[in-house]
């Protein structure tokens, strides 16, 4: 871990504003990050600071500004989400739980009640992958930590990567849970950058990989997530998250699906969302599956053929190829639960 | 009684709490990074990136400005400074032959190639980061199939091994109606103890402490002063609790050497803690084996024929290998076994022992083969160890001391309600879950080793017991002072115990599940000189009134024990740290091992096919239980192992590099208390006066054993594939797209 | 704004020039309604050798520290403060060893700068019994159920229960297991854990 300067914050603008100054007085980006990084639950920035994979030579500690972010709204409109909530306050919120079963479900699963009780929902999402080749600097091929260096992970031991959403210069999975329930609820990000407040929807806030696959999402330098807005819909009851792993917890996911369903009186599906984890490189949202859904009775070879669309493109490596079948039948039983759920 | 302490059956002792339980709620316990020093530096490891080749340069300009860092050793300044000791299978202490910092030689991946010293813990580890090195890249071997690797018979280069074998294996195997040829695998595995690889040492003058987790302090003791060319008097070992051991502290690692000279440079005691990622290459692991079993039978079940050949990856200059044909090809009657073992050498750090060492992976292939082949006979699995019990092995004839291996079966069994089992794959449903039920045999080999103890009584009415042997979680401060309660009829709070220290009278390494039956013979030896001294009848308050009779401040007996079989010269070897543990299938006149069975409910997904194991029942027999509490744990822990293994475990390796990539508790799949639902342990009372005069045959092993073949069979009950390559994941079980 | 952000409760910077100030008067990295003049000082750059004050409350007493801003709240109370209970088993959050409590919760203290523990307050297994000796019921129900071997993950078992019976997640059995599963037990106690929390569940309640 290389030494840095540790500031807090008092307030929102004055982070930002903190953040834009760090930045302007070292402009080199270090492995495809700035060289100022927002602190808050610090268990992801830390852990890669200790690894020296990110090496920011400031720290805006920005937990100060827990109380005026991380409040819960539950309106008849939409859920806002403080961005410095903590996951264990989300997930055990009882009005989430009823009324927004799968976001507080993506959040149940994740990670340990310790983390949870730790992490911001805010840096939950910008958590960074569990690529081995990306966490260990002493693997000089990662595109993502060193640009231009190549992929290791390509021809490397690949069980744990995308299928969906890679690059030839990076297959590096998204790790995280509850992107995914954002992802399939439609939510919509509100940043505090150095230019003021604006919205951004959820599927924008990723990239994928591409050939710059260092720069993973759209946000500024400066930029600061201050809360996530999930507007009501006629699906958010029935939904739920859906992860599989090897053991019973603390894994991050194989494969995960966020389902959400209206369905009408008649049996018909109305509406569907599904949002996929483990298996691609950043939130994945699959639209074709959810087409195929609209204006059919929900039984198991519905949701099979649905799964099968989610995974059209997808592009195994030497060993994540289980992955393809794993995603479909965890979308198909994610599903098919769904739609038994009393709501 | 709660469920942790049972009621003690015939020929079992008290389930006391254990002794050390106040220390270890409170976080007073100090384990060896937990001791306080004055005036401490750090050291930091820097790891090789790659797995063969050499430094060509390390540049480490930028490295020395920075403040705090004190000086940074590597091959340009530590070349000479730790001498070559030979690799302990060849008698020597150390767990791999590479001296890191001697050369600019690069052997396997992670070997250390410098050592950052510096004020702080945060200085050191930035620094060690900073260094950038570069490489001379040979390509290198990485496991089974790899280029460059090399097969070799293990008869032909260990002078220790023979294949067992008896009859003409290939007549009877073409002869016989009923047949199983099958081939098994499993992977690299890591003992990942929760404490991490720790040393401090200290000099003061010309005399070395060394803080260190061990279960070998005098291996550590003696190995270090002939690495360091000093006398061994001068070297104190200490090392009272132990985070977890499970083999891999066991025989000395190469980061103890560097750090005691890095101490001794700077005149100042040093600390290294090494990252949970270094702790995947500085130590030993498991290493991943391949078998094929052939079996054959007659219609009812009668084995005819038997053939083990068993492969193992070792590294390029240690010939390790656990040769789990021993006990495999002994464990049921059959009047044809052939066996051999290869070893297969690549560029990789030297393996090592990990809980059964030889067992787990050889009776996962040998106890899978057996339930295929009472799936091709039609026949229960249970009956068919039952039809080839024996109480003799088979390549000699030599009888077992005792075995009591169908009262296990038939104990779990009951308990399990193996009776309600329908037979047929795929029969047992839950909802979209597949039930499927298991067995398998367990068994390990009961081995001791030479001892030795001071009991002193004093009028007061309180004894010491004093034995340098290691508390890795077995509970031997427990039991050790029950021992001496027992044999001196005091309460058990009058008894004080010391362990872990080389100032005490040497034990030998707590590995091979020999310590209670090695160290408790030998403090009842002691217990006993002490009632033969004041009064050979009296015990409790009689023995001490006969003390005080006497007038006596103290009484102190030193004693030293050796097991039944121990060659000349085993209790000398015992003070230089290298007392070899003796027994098992390695006598001349006995066979001497403990038995189990192992069965297991698991549950796998009918779509996503993970596996979970809801339930698991075992039974085990292994003489005398000194403590039910204790015993109950450490059986359940090696069965949860089992769970573990047979599921999660692997070190994934890259092969194109022969590097890890799954080198932390994130990714290398230790089950986590959700993984664990109900496990009942049953221990079943046996009485053998022959293995030592307490009958102690030792427990710390057995409960892993049988658990791997026990899940692979429930998870062919349950679906109706046979998986043959460990661990059983979703990969191996998912129906391709 | 929370308390510990007030008057001179604040982490400050020893042996250097910060933010334009001389470092032991009155020059904090913590920046109110000067920040933004401060933090355009392009003079900022990380110095490895300054020593940051920070005050620290662990079990009712407070330690004010010189610290590598780097620290972590586990190598503070294990090096600095000489606290070795909390255990490092990882370093990097993914074993429970090193489970403390920061103003009540469950904390890994391993991904926790001391920095950022400032002026909260902080409990560790030595804190736990009572001063006149008497166990936590948790720790007592640790040693009745053999809720530990080797003893290395129990200090953060034990701090990481009593904050699952706290935060309600002890009803049943699945729930212990699944919201203990943070704490990996490599002697595998697990089954005694869950046994140990319900003995000490009531006891805690009562």
């Amino acid at each position: 871990m290389r030494p840095f300067v540790y500031e807090r914050a008092a307030t929102s603008e004055v982070a930002t504003q903190a953040i834009r100054a760090g930045i302007a007085t070292d402009t080199a980006p270090r492995q495809g990050r700035y060289p100022a990084e927002f602190l808050a639950g610090g268990t992801n920035l830390l852990d890669l600071m200790k690894l020296d994979v990110m090496q920011p030579a400031k720290l805006i500690d920005i937990t100060g500004l827990t109380q005026a972010h991380s409040a819960i709204l539950v309106s008849p409109q939409a859920l806002r989400l403080g961005a410095l909530a903590k996951m264990s306050a989300v997930a055990d919120h009882p009005e989430i739980i009823k009324n927004f079963p799968v976001v507080a479900q993506s959040l149940t699963l994740a990670a340990s009640a310790q983390l949870r009780n730790m992490a911001s929902i805010g840096g939950n999402v910008l958590q960074r992958t569990r690529c081995s080749y990306f966490r260990d600097t002493s693997w000089s091929a990662c595109n993502k930590r060193n640009p231009g260096s190549g992929c290791a992970a390509l021809d490397g031991y690949n069980r744990g990567h995308a299928v969906l959403g890679a690059s030839k210069d990076c297959i590096a999975t998204y790790p995280g849970d509850f992107a995914q329930a954002l992802m399939a609820l439609d939510a919509v990000v509100t940043v505090l950058g150095p230019d003021g407040t604006r919205t951004v929807p959820f599927s924008d806030l990723h990239r994928a990989p591409g050939s710059t696959p260092n720069v993973e999402t759209t946000l500024r330098p400066g930029d600061v997530i201050t809360a996530f807005v999930i507007p009501a819909a006629t699906w958010m009851r029935r939904s739920l998250y859906m992860k599989i792993r090897d053991r019973q917890s603390y894994q991050f996911a194989l494969a995960s699906a966020a389902v959400a369903l209206d369905i009408d009186d008649g049996g018909l599906v109305r509406q569907a969302r599904i949002a996929l984890g483990g298996v691609a490189t950043v939130p994945w949202r699959a639209r074709d599956a959810e087409a195929a859904l609209v204006g059919k009775k929900l039984d198991p070879q519905t949701a099979e053929s649905a799964a099968r669309l989610a995974f059209g493109g997808a592009a195994p490596r030497e060993h994540n190829a289980f992955k393809i079948a794993l995603g479909q039948k965890t979308v198909t039983r994610a599903l098919v639960q769904a739609a038994t759920l009393e709501v | 009684m709660t469920v942790a302490a049972p009621t003690p059956k015939a020929n079992m002792g008290q389930p006391v709490p254990r002794y050390d339980g106040l220390a270890k709620v409170t976080g007073s316990a100090l384990y060896a990074a937990d001791f306080p020093h004055l005036d401490l530096a750090y050291a930091y490891l820097v790891s090789s990136g790659i797995a063969k080749g050499r430094v060509k340069s390390l540049d480490v300009r930028e490295v020395r400005t920075l403040p705090g860092v004190l000086d940074i050793l590597s091959h340009e300044n530590m070349s000479d400074a730790v001498a070559h000791a030979k690799f302990f299978s060849d008698g020597g202490p150390v767990s791999n032959s590479v001296v890191p910092l001697s050369s600019p030689e690069i052997a396997y991946a992670g070997q250390t190639i410098a050592v950052v010293l510096a004020n702080s813990y945060e200085a050191a580890r930035d620094a060690a980061q900073r260094i950038v090195v570069d490489y001379d890249i040979d390509p290198a071997s990485a496991t089974f199939g790899s280029k460059g690797a090399i097969d070799q018979v293990l008869a032909e280069q260990s002078k220790k091994h023979e294949d067992p074998k008896v009859g003409d294996f290939a007549s009877a195997y073409a002869a016989a109606p009923v047949k199983i040829d099958a081939a098994y695998s499993t992977p690299t595995q890591h003992h990942n103890p929760l404490e991490l690889f720790a040393t401090v040492c200290s000099w003061d003058g010309p005399n070395l402490t060394v803080y260190e987790p061990s279960q070998n302090v005098y291996g550590i003791k003696n190995g270090l002063a002939q690495q360091l060319g000093m006398d061994a008097s001068r070297v104190r070992v200490i090392s009272p609790f132990i985070g977890g051991a499970f083999g891999s502290k066991g025989a000395l690692t190469q980061r103890t050497a560097i750090v005691a000279v890095a101490a001794k440079r700077l005149g100042r005691p040093v600390k290294l803690v090494a990252t949970r990622r270094q702790a995947f290459t500085i130590a030993t692991y498991r290493a991943e084996t391949r078998h094929i079993i052939k079996l054959a039978a007659t219609p009812d079940g009668k084995l005819q024929a038997l053939s083990h050949e068993g492969f193992e990856v070792t590294s390029r200059p240690d010939p390790y290998a656990v040769a789990g044909t021993d006990a495999s090809t002994r464990m049921y009657a059959c009047p044809n076994i052939v066996s051999n073992v290869t070893i297969v050498r690549a560029d990789r750090s030297t393996p090592g022992f990990m809980r059964a060492p030889a067992e787990t992976p050889y009776f996962f292939a040998l106890e899978s083969a057996m339930d295929e082949l009472a799936i091709a006979l039609n026949m229960d699995p249970i009956e068919l160890r039952r039809v080839n019990d024996t109480m003799k092995e088979p390549i000699k004839g030599l009888p077992y001391t005792s075995r009591s291996l169908m009262a296990c079966f038939d104990e779990a069994a009951t308990a399990f309600g193996w009776s309600k089992r329908n037979p047929r794959p795929g029969s047992m449903r839950d909802g979209d879950w597949l039930v499927g039920w298991g067995c398998a045999t367990a068994a390990y080999p009961t081995q001791m080793a030479p001892a030795s103890a001071r009991v002193s009584l004093f009028p007061d009415g309180t004894a010491r017991v004093e034995t340098a042997s290691h508390e890795i979680g077995t509970g031997i401060y427990t039991v050790a002072a029950q021992t001496a309660a027992e044999q001196l009829g005091l309460p058990f709070e009058k008894i004080t115990v010391a362990l872990g220290d080389t100032i005490l009278p040497p034990a030998p390494v707590s590995g091979g599940s020999i310590t209670t039956a090695s160290v408790c013979s030998v403090i009842a030896q002691a217990c006993a000189a002490i009632r033969g001294k004041l009064s050979n009848e009296a015990v409790g308050a009689d023995l001490v009134e006969a003390l005080n009779k006497r007038g006596l401040g103290a009484i102190e007996e030193y004693a030293e024990w050796v097991p039944h079989g121990a060659k000349a010269g085993a209790m000398q070897a015992l003070y230089k740290g290298a007392a070899q543990p003796i027994g098992g299938a390695k006598l001349e006149d006995r066979m001497q091992f403990a038995f189990g069975a192992q069965f297991v409910e698991v549950r796998v997904h009918s779509q996503t096919r993970e596996v979970r194991v809801p339930r698991m029942v075992s039974a085990f027999a292994a003489g005398r239980i000194m403590n039910t509490r204790t015993a109950r744990s450490q059986l359940m822990g090696g069965m949860i192992w089992g769970i573990g293994s047979a599921l999660h475990e692997q070190t994934d390796i890259d092969t194109n590099a022969a590097r890890y990539v799954n080198t932390d508790l994130a990714e290398y799949l230790i089950p986590v208390n959700a993984d664990v639902v109900d496990i009942e342990v049953i221990m079943v009372p046996e009485e053998d006066k022959l293995v030592n005069p307490l009958g102690i045959k030792g427990i710390g092993e057995i409960g892993i054993v049988g658990a791997n073949a026990a899940v692979a069979n429930a998870v062919y009950h349950a679906t109706g594939q046979r998986i043959r390559d460990l661990p059983l994941r979703i990969d191996g079980l998912m129906p391709s797209a | 704004m929370p308390e510990h952000l007030d008057g001179d409760d604040k982490p400050s910077v020893s042996r250097r020039r910060f933010l334009g100030a001389t470092a032991s008067t009155a020059a904090l990295p913590f920046m109110g309604a000067s920040a933004a003049r401060a933090v355009a000082d392009p003079a900022v750059k990380p110095d490895p050798g300054a020593l940051l004050n920070v005050s620290l409350t662990i079990n009712g007493k407070d330690h004010r520290l010189g610290l590598d801003v780097r620290t972590t709240l586990l190598d503070a109370l294990r090096d600095h403060v000489g606290l070795t209970g909390s255990k490092k088993g990882c370093d990097h959050g993914q074993c429970g060893a090193c489970t403390v409590h920061v103003d009540g919760q469950r904390t890994l203290s391993c991904l926790t700068l001391a920095a950022s523990a400032h002026g909260r307050v902080i409990e560790t297994i030595e804190g736990l019994a009572s001063t006149d000796g008497k166990l936590h019921p948790m720790q007592q129900a640790f040693i009745d159920n053999d809720a530990f071997q080797c003893g290395y993950c129990t200090p953060g078992q034990i701090m990481s229960a009593v904050g699952c019976v706290k935060e309600g997640h002890a009803d049943n059995d699945d729930a212990i297991r699944e919201y203990m599963s943070g704490n990996l037990c490599r002697c595998a106690a697990y089954p005694n854990i869950v046994a140990a929390i319900n003995q000490a569940k009531t006891q805690m309640e009562g």
